[in-house]
C-alpha cells in the first residue's frame, strides 16, 4: 500500500486557450501602439486547466517594473518582458488570490495615486504642518 | 456602519484608500461576471450605494450554506460585501437569542418595509408545519410573515431553491422550496449544496451595486454564474472528445485526469460556476480533484439515479422486467403461430372436403 | 418530472418494453410457423450449410443486377455502416447498453462518431428524397416505408444537434434525443424497420428451403 504522495495526479491537459489569450494580447497591444485605447482581460473569466495560468505568466514573463500595492491585502503588479503588458494580481489579507488581471495600457490605473487619495491627504499634511 | 453611510463613506471611515477602494471594485466585477470595463460604473454605483437590510432565516438546512458563506475571518472582498449589507437577523451568526431577538426581527422589518432583502436557506416542511420551528413560530408562518414587506427574496442552497435533501425521495416531511410557498415576490435560487461562496456574495454585490435583480434562468438563478453547464466549461473536456475515459477511481486513466463520464459525472446536465469559479478562492473543484460531479445545483438531484451511474445509462428499470416483457413476447408468437397453423390447417381441411 | 426524467425513466421503460416484446412476438412467431416436417427426401442433407450459404451470398446483389443498381448497393452499405459506427462506437451510447446488456466494447473518438453521423444523415436525406421522387420507387413506397426511415432520421438530427449544445438547453436535446429513440423502439416490430432482425434468419430460411431441392439460392 504506497503512500497518498506517490500517486500522480498531475494532467497535462490544455483547453486551447492559452494560445487565443496570447494573440488576443498582441492585438490590444497593437491597439494601444496605434494610439486607441488600452484593454483589460480577466483572467479568471476564462476556462483554463490548472497549470495554464501559470504557463501564461511564463510565457508573458517579468520586465523593468515590479510593483507591490499594499491596500485590502497585497497586489502585484508586474510589468511583463513585454512592455505595456502588465500583470495584476489582487490577494486579500489572507494572501489568497482574488482576482487577476492582463492589463494592456501605458500605466495601469492602480499604480496612479487617486485624486480623492490625495485630496485627504493634503488635509493631513496641512494638519501635521501646523502642529 | 451606520445606517445612512453609503458604501464609499464606510470604506473610507475603516482607512480603506480610493485605490484599496478600486481594488475592491475589479475583484467585485469579476465576481459578478462583468467585463473589466464595467468597473468603473460598479465604482460609481458602489461609492454611492445605500445599504440594504438583510434577514436571513434558517429553516429545514443543514447550515452548510451559512457555512460556506462565513469560513473566511480576514477582510475578504466576500466578507466586506457581506459587512457592507445590515445584517439585521441570522440566527446562527447573530449573539442575541431568544425574544429579544424575534422582537428586533420584527423591529428590523417594520422599519424597512418593502425595502429589506429576505435571504431564506433551508426547505419549507408542508406536511406537518411542526416538524420546523424556531421560537415556537413555524417554518412556513415565518416565511408568509417574513416575505409579505420583502423586496426580493434570494433561496440560498439547493434546499431553499428546490427543497434539496429533505425533498428527496421519501420527502417525510413534505419538503417545500421558497417558491413553492411565495407566489407574489421576485425570487433569486442560488442554488448548490452549497451554493459556491462567492456566488452568494455576487448577487449581494449586485444589489449594492444596481439595486436591482440580477438576470434569471428559467429556473430563478442568476445567469451570470448559472448560465453555463460544467460540461462546457470543464478543463477535462478535451478527454470526453476524444473519447479518454476514466472507468474506476484509481485506475491510469484517472491518475491521467481523464473524463469522469463514466464514474457518473452528471457535469452535462448541471448549470454552476465550479468550472470556472472553483472553489476556495479559485483552488480546485470536484472534477479536478477527481470526482464526478453530483449535480447539486439542480432540483431533485438526489433522485436522479445514483451519483456513480452515467447518465445515459438512464433510470429505465430493471434487466429482469425487460426478460419477462421477452418471455412474454415469445410467448404470444409461438401463440400466434400456432393460431395461424390452426387456421391453415382448418382452411386446408375445408377445401379437401 | 421533467421532460429528461420522463424520457430517460418512464419514457424508455416502456419503449424497452415494447421493443421487446414486438419483436419477440414477430420473431418467434415468424420462426414458429415454418412447419418442421420433411415430406419428400432433400437433395441434400446439410440445409445448415445451404442456408448460411444464403445469408452470404445475399449480401451482394445477384451478379445479373449488378451494374444496374450499383448506386443503391453503394449507398445502402454506406448508410448502415455509419448507422452502426454512430450507434454502437459512441461512448455514452455503450454505457446505455452496457445498463441493457450487461456488458461493453470499446468506443471511438467523439470526432469520428461525429462525421459517421452527418454521413448517415446525409445519405438517408439522400435515399429519402430519391424515394419520394423516382417514379418506380414512389409507386411502390407506402406509409411503412416513409414512416420507417424518419424515424430513424429524428434520432440521428437530435443526437447531432444535442452532441453540438444546438437549438436549446443540452437537457431539452437530450431528452427530444431520447423520446425520438424511444419512438423509433415502438415502433421497430410493427414496421418495416424489422428487416434488422429478419435478414438473416429469412436469408437461411430462404437457403435451406431452395436448398433441400437442390437450388442454389
Amino acid at each position: 500500500m504506497s503512500s497518498l504522495d506517490t500517486i500522480p495526479i498531475c494532467t497535462e491537459v490544455a483547453t486551447g486557450n492559452v494560445e487565443p489569450l496570447l494573440h488576443e494580447i498582441r492585438h490590444a497591444l497593437r491597439r494601444l501602439a496605434e494610439g486607441k485605447e488600452g484593454t483589460v482581460i480577466d483572467l479568471k473569466r476564462l476556462p483554463l486547466a490548472p497549470g495554464e495560468e501559470e504557463r501564461i505568466a511564463a510565457t508573458l514573463g517579468t520586465g523593468e517594473v515590479r510593483a507591490e500595492v499594499d491596500a485590502l491585502g497585497p497586489t502585484l503588479i508586474q510589468e511583463t518582458s513585454y512592455p505595456g503588458v502588465w500583470l495584476i494580481t489582487h490577494k486579500n489579507a489572507d494572501n489568497v488570490v482574488v482576482a487577476r488581471f492582463v492589463e494592456v495600457t501605458y500605466i495601469p490605473e492602480l499604480l496612479r495615486s487617486q485624486q480623492a487619495d490625495i485630496d485627504a491627504g493634503i488635509n493631513r499634511l496641512e494638519n501635521e504642518l501646523k502642529n | 456602519m451606520r445606517k445612512d453611510q453609503n458604501l464609499g463613506e464606510y470604506l473610507r471611515m475603516q482607512g480603506v484608500s480610493r485605490r484599496g477602494f478600486l481594488k475592491f471594485c475589479s475583484a467585485t466585477a469579476s465576481l459578478m461576471a462583468l467585463p473589466p470595463s464595467a468597473v468603473s460604473q460598479v465604482a460609481e454605483a458602489l461609492a454611492t450605494a445605500r445599504r440594504p437590510s438583510v434577514i436571513w432565516m434558517s429553516f429545514q438546512e443543514c447550515t452548510g450554506c451559512t457555512e460556506s458563506l462565513t469560513r473566511s475571518h480576514a477582510p475578504t472582498v466576500e466578507s466586506l460585501i457581506f459587512d457592507a449589507i445590515s445584517l439585521d437577523y441570522h440566527h446562527t451568526l447573530q449573539a442575541a437569542a431568544g425574544h429579544g431577538a424575534e422582537a428586533a426581527r420584527e423591529a428590523a422589518m417594520e422599519e424597512n418595509k418593502g425595502k429589506y432583502i429576505l435571504v431564506v436557506d433551508g426547505s419549507i416542511p408542508n406536511g406537518n408545519n411542526g416538524y420546523s420551528t424556531i421560537a415556537g413560530i413555524s417554518n412556513y408562518d415565518m416565511l408568509i410573515e417574513a416575505a409579505e414587506n420583502c423586496f426580493a427574496i434570494v433561496a440560498v442552497g439547493t434546499c431553499a431553491a428546490f427543497g434539496g435533501l429533505p425533498n428527496a425521495n421519501p420527502n417525510p416531511t413534505g419538503a417545500v422550496s421558497v417558491s413553492d410557498i411565495i407566489k407574489d415576490k421576485p425570487i433569486i435560487n442560488v442554488s448548490g449544496c452549497p451554493p459556491i461562496p462567492v456566488v452568494i456574495t455576487g448577487v449581494l454585490a449586485h444589489f449594492l451595486t444596481f439595486g436591482t435583480i440580477p438576470e434569471l434562468d428559467a429556473l430563478g438563478r442568476p445567469v451570470a454564474f448559472f448560465g453555463q453547464n460544467i460540461h462546457d466549461r470543464c478543463y477535462r473536456r478535451p478527454f470526453y472528445e476524444r473519447g479518454q475515459f476514466a472507468e474506476t477511481f484509481d485506475d491510469e486513466g484517472a491518475r491521467k485526469g481523464w473524463c469522469l463520464y463514466k464514474l457518473g459525472c452528471k457535469g452535462p446536465t448541471t448549470y454552476n460556476a465550479c468550472a470556472t469559479l472553483k472553489w476556495n478562492q479559485g483552488t480546485s473543484f470536484p472534477i479536478q480533484s477527481g470526482h464526478g460531479c453530483i449535480g447539486c445545483s439542480e432540483p431533485n438531484f438526489w433522485d436522479k439515479g445514483g451519483f456513480y451511474d452515467p447518465i445515459s445509462a438512464g433510470q429505465w428499470g430493471s434487466r429482469d422486467a425487460l426478460l419477462g416483457a421477452a418471455a412474454a413476447g415469445a410467448a404470444l408468437g409461438v401463440g400466434s403461430a400456432l393460431a395461424a397453423r390452426a387456421r391453415k390447417k382448418k382452411a386446408q381441411a375445408a377445401e379437401e372436403v | 418530472m421533467t421532460l429528461l426524467e420522463f424520457a430517460s425513466g418512464p419514457g424508455l421503460q416502456w419503449a424497452l418494453w415494447i421493443f421487446t416484446f414486438g419483436v419477440l412476438w414477430r420473431l418467434v412467431g415468424a420462426l414458429f410457423l415454418l412447419s418442421r416436417k420433411d415430406l419428400s427426401k432433400p437433395r441434400r442433407y446439410s440445409s445448415f450449410a445451404a442456408g448460411i450459404g444464403a445469408v452470404i451470398s445475399r449480401s451482394a446483389p445477384a451478379h445479373s443486377f449488378e451494374k444496374k443498381i450499383r448506386f443503391q448497393h453503394v449507398t445502402g452499405y454506406a448508410w448502415h455502416f455509419a448507422l452502426f459506427i454512430s450507434v454502437l462506437f459512441f461512448a455514452p451510447h455503450i454505457i446505455f447498453f452496457e445498463s441493457v446488456l450487461g456488458f461493453s466494447w470499446p468506443h471511438l473518438p467523439n470526432t469520428i462518431i461525429l462525421v459517421t453521423g452527418v454521413i448517415a444523415i446525409g445519405v438517408l436525406v439522400t435515399l429519402l428524397i430519391r424515394r419520394a421522387t423516382h417514379p418506380v420507387q414512389r409507386f411502390i413506397s407506402n406509409a411503412d416505408d416513409y414512416i420507417s426511415i424518419l424515424v430513424v432520421l429524428v434520432p440521428l438530427v437530435t443526437g447531432i444537434l444535442a452532441f453540438a449544445h444546438f437549438g436549446a438547453r443540452y437537457e431539452t436535446l437530450l431528452a427530444i434525443h431520447l423520446l425520438s429513440v424511444e419512438a423509433m423502439l415502438i415502433w421497430f416490430p410493427f414496421g418495416k424497420l424489422m428487416h434488422a432482425v429478419m435478414t438473416i434468419p429469412a436469408r437461411f430460411q430462404a437457403g435451406t428451403a431452395f436448398g433441400r431441392r437442390g437450388v442454389k439460392a
